[in-house]
Parts: C-alpha cells; sequence; structure tokens
C-alpha cells in the first residue's frame, strides 16, 4: 500500500533509513530548534519568536479546551501530548509542498506513508489507556463492561478500530492529495497542479486538525467520571 | 476479458460507488449548517468549524474508496 518508500542507507547495518525517516529528523530537528530559540531568554515583553510560539500555543490551548475543559486536570494532564501530535502532522503535512518534495529522494512528506501514520495512530491508542489507567487506576477496566457485560466484545473491536481509522483518514488524505497533484501535473505541467496545492494547503490544515481533534474525543471518553 | 482489464473497471467501480453516499451526506450537512446559519446569524462561527469537521469526517469514506483504487491500479 504507497510502500513504494527505498532504502536510502542502512543504519549501524541492520535498521534501514527510508526518505521518510529522513524528512521526520529534518522535521523534528526544526520543531525543536525553533523552539529552543524561541524559550532561550523569556521575557515578560515577548520578542519576535517568543510570541509567535505564545500565540500558537494559545490558539492550540483554546482549541483543545473546547472538548477536553479549559484549566480542568485533564487538560493538564493531556495537553502536551496533543499539542505535539498537532505541530508534527501539520508540519510533516506541508512537507510536501515544499519545492522538491518527491523530486529530491530524502524529502517527501512523512504522512503519506502508511507507516509513518499508523505509528501516530498506534501511539494515540496507547497513550488514551494511559491517560485512561492513570485518571481511574484499576477501575478504568469497568469502562469495558458498562453498561452490561455481554458489550465487552463490541467495545474492544471500537477501540481497535479507532487507531485504525485515524491511520487511514491521515494516510489517504494526504496521499491522495498528492497522487492527484501528480497526475495533474503529468496531464499539463504549468499551471495546472497550483489548483490542487491551493486546495492542499486547506487541506493539510484540516487533517492535522480532525486527527488531534479525533484524539481529544477519545481521551475524553477515557478520562470522564464514572458516576 | 483479461484480468487487467477487469481490475481497471474494479478500481473505477470503487471510486465512483464510494463517492456517491458521502456526496449525498456532505450535500445534507451543509444544507443543515446554511439553514441554521439564516436562523441564527450570530452562532455562525461555532457552526462553521463544526461543519468543517464534520464535512472532514464524511469524506474520509470516499478517501477510503480513492485508496482502494489506488491500491487496484497500483495490481494491474
Amino acid at each position: 500500500m504507497g510502500e513504494g518508500s527505498k532504502v536510502l542507507f542502512k543504519l549501524f547495518g541492520i535498521l534501514d533509513v527510508t526518505p521518510e525517516v529522513v524528512t521526520s529528523w529534518i522535521i523534528m530537528a526544526l520543531i525543536i530548534l525553533v523552539s529552543f530559540i524561541g524559550t532561550r531568554r523569556l521575557k515578560d515583553t515577548p520578542g519576535f519568536w517568543q510570541n509567535i510560539l505564545e500565540v500558537a500555543l494559545l490558539k492550540l490551548e483554546s482549541f483543545f479546551g473546547d472538548t477536553l475543559g479549559i484549566k480542568s486536570k485533564r487538560m493538564k494532564m493531556c495537553f502536551p501530548f496533543l499539542a505535539t501530535m498537532f505541530i508534527f502532522i501539520i508540519v510533516s503535512n506541508y512537507t510536501g509542498l515544499l519545492p522538491g518534495a518527491g523530486e529530491l529522494s530524502w524529502l517527501g512528506a512523512p504522512t503519506s506513508s502508511l507507516s509513518v501514520t499508523a505509528g501516530l495512530g498506534v501511539l494515540t491508542f496507547c497513550a488514551l489507556h494511559y491517560f485512561g489507567f492513570r485518571t481511574h487506576g484499576k477501575g478504568y477496566l469497568k469502562h469495558f463492561i458498562r453498561p452490561v457485560f455481554f458489550m465487552l466484545p463490541f467495545l474492544i473491536i471500537d477501540e481497535v478500530v479507532r487507531p485504525v481509522s485515524l491511520a487511514l483518514r491521515l494516510y489517504g488524505n494526504v496521499f491522495g492529495e498528492e497522487t492527484v497533484t501528480e497526475q495533474l501535473y503529468a496531464i499539463i505541467p504549468i499551471g495546472a497542479p497550483i489548483i490542487m496545492m491551493v486546495l492542499s494547503l486547506l487541506f493539510c490544515a484540516l487533517q492535522a486538525i480532525v486527527f488531534t481533534m479525533l484524539a481529544s474525543i477519545y481521551i475524553y471518553e477515557a478520562t470522564e467520571e464514572i458516576e | 476479458m483479461d484480468s487487467s482489464a477487469i481490475i481497471a473497471i474494479a478500481a473505477a467501480l470503487a471510486i465512483a460507488v464510494s463517492t456517491i453516499g458521502p456526496s449525498m451526506a456532505q450535500g445534507k450537512t451543509a444544507a443543515a449548517a446554511m439553514e441554521s446559519i439564516a436562523r441564527q446569524p450570530e452562532a455562525a462561527n461555532n457552526i462553521r468549524s463544526t461543519l468543517i469537521i464534520a464535512l472532514a469526517l464524511i469524506e474520509a469514506l470516499t478517501i477510503y474508496g480513492l485508496l482502494i483504487a489506488f491500491m487496484l491500479i497500483s495490481r494491474i
């Protein structure tokens, strides 16, 4: 499934390093660098980078606060995870629009590979149950047999389907959109791809929003009070 | 008919059929949202953001069909 990714080089002789991995490293380095520059000298009157980061974080906080409840304990616990997820996904979606993405062998949107989005889905799945156990302790397991005992298989299916649908949605959107751009480029090389790329500007942000929105709704369900 | 022709038809059907349901659903969603914005213009911002998320969720179903179509095409 779209796993045409070729191995660029081998790390320590065993680990295959694909273009997606290299691009994720670059994205991580970029995010760490920007955060480092922004938080190096914190001041009451923020400088340029600090100002940008503060605005972005406040926006994210109000966005997740709508579902999780701003200033709640749950919010304090989950916000770092969700915000990290959001920033990583949105930056990697936009990487596909950079000039040279796809042409240079090591540059391309990491989220257009199923392996990366499946990884993000599994990570969300683990975090979700971790937060659930942290809030309720052992009582969290009761959540699977409510309201009646025979709901157990259905609830387990529901839990397993979540990361799969998250991963497939993100992968399908980013990959599909890149393929459509490629096909348009093959038909009319000049001009036509721009239409799809402008739409991509919207869709990339939208997919990051939808992914983290669903993750926050799932977390809310897992951590809500059981009477 | 050889197998590659059948695969081509299957790919076309996968995307074409999987567009029908979601397109109707999106139409209904958008119509309902517009109606409620017309009735209560001050809630427009709230409705718009919910609408966009709902549309993206419905869109995912079509995307699954598109994925299957790509998978089939790669087998020709």
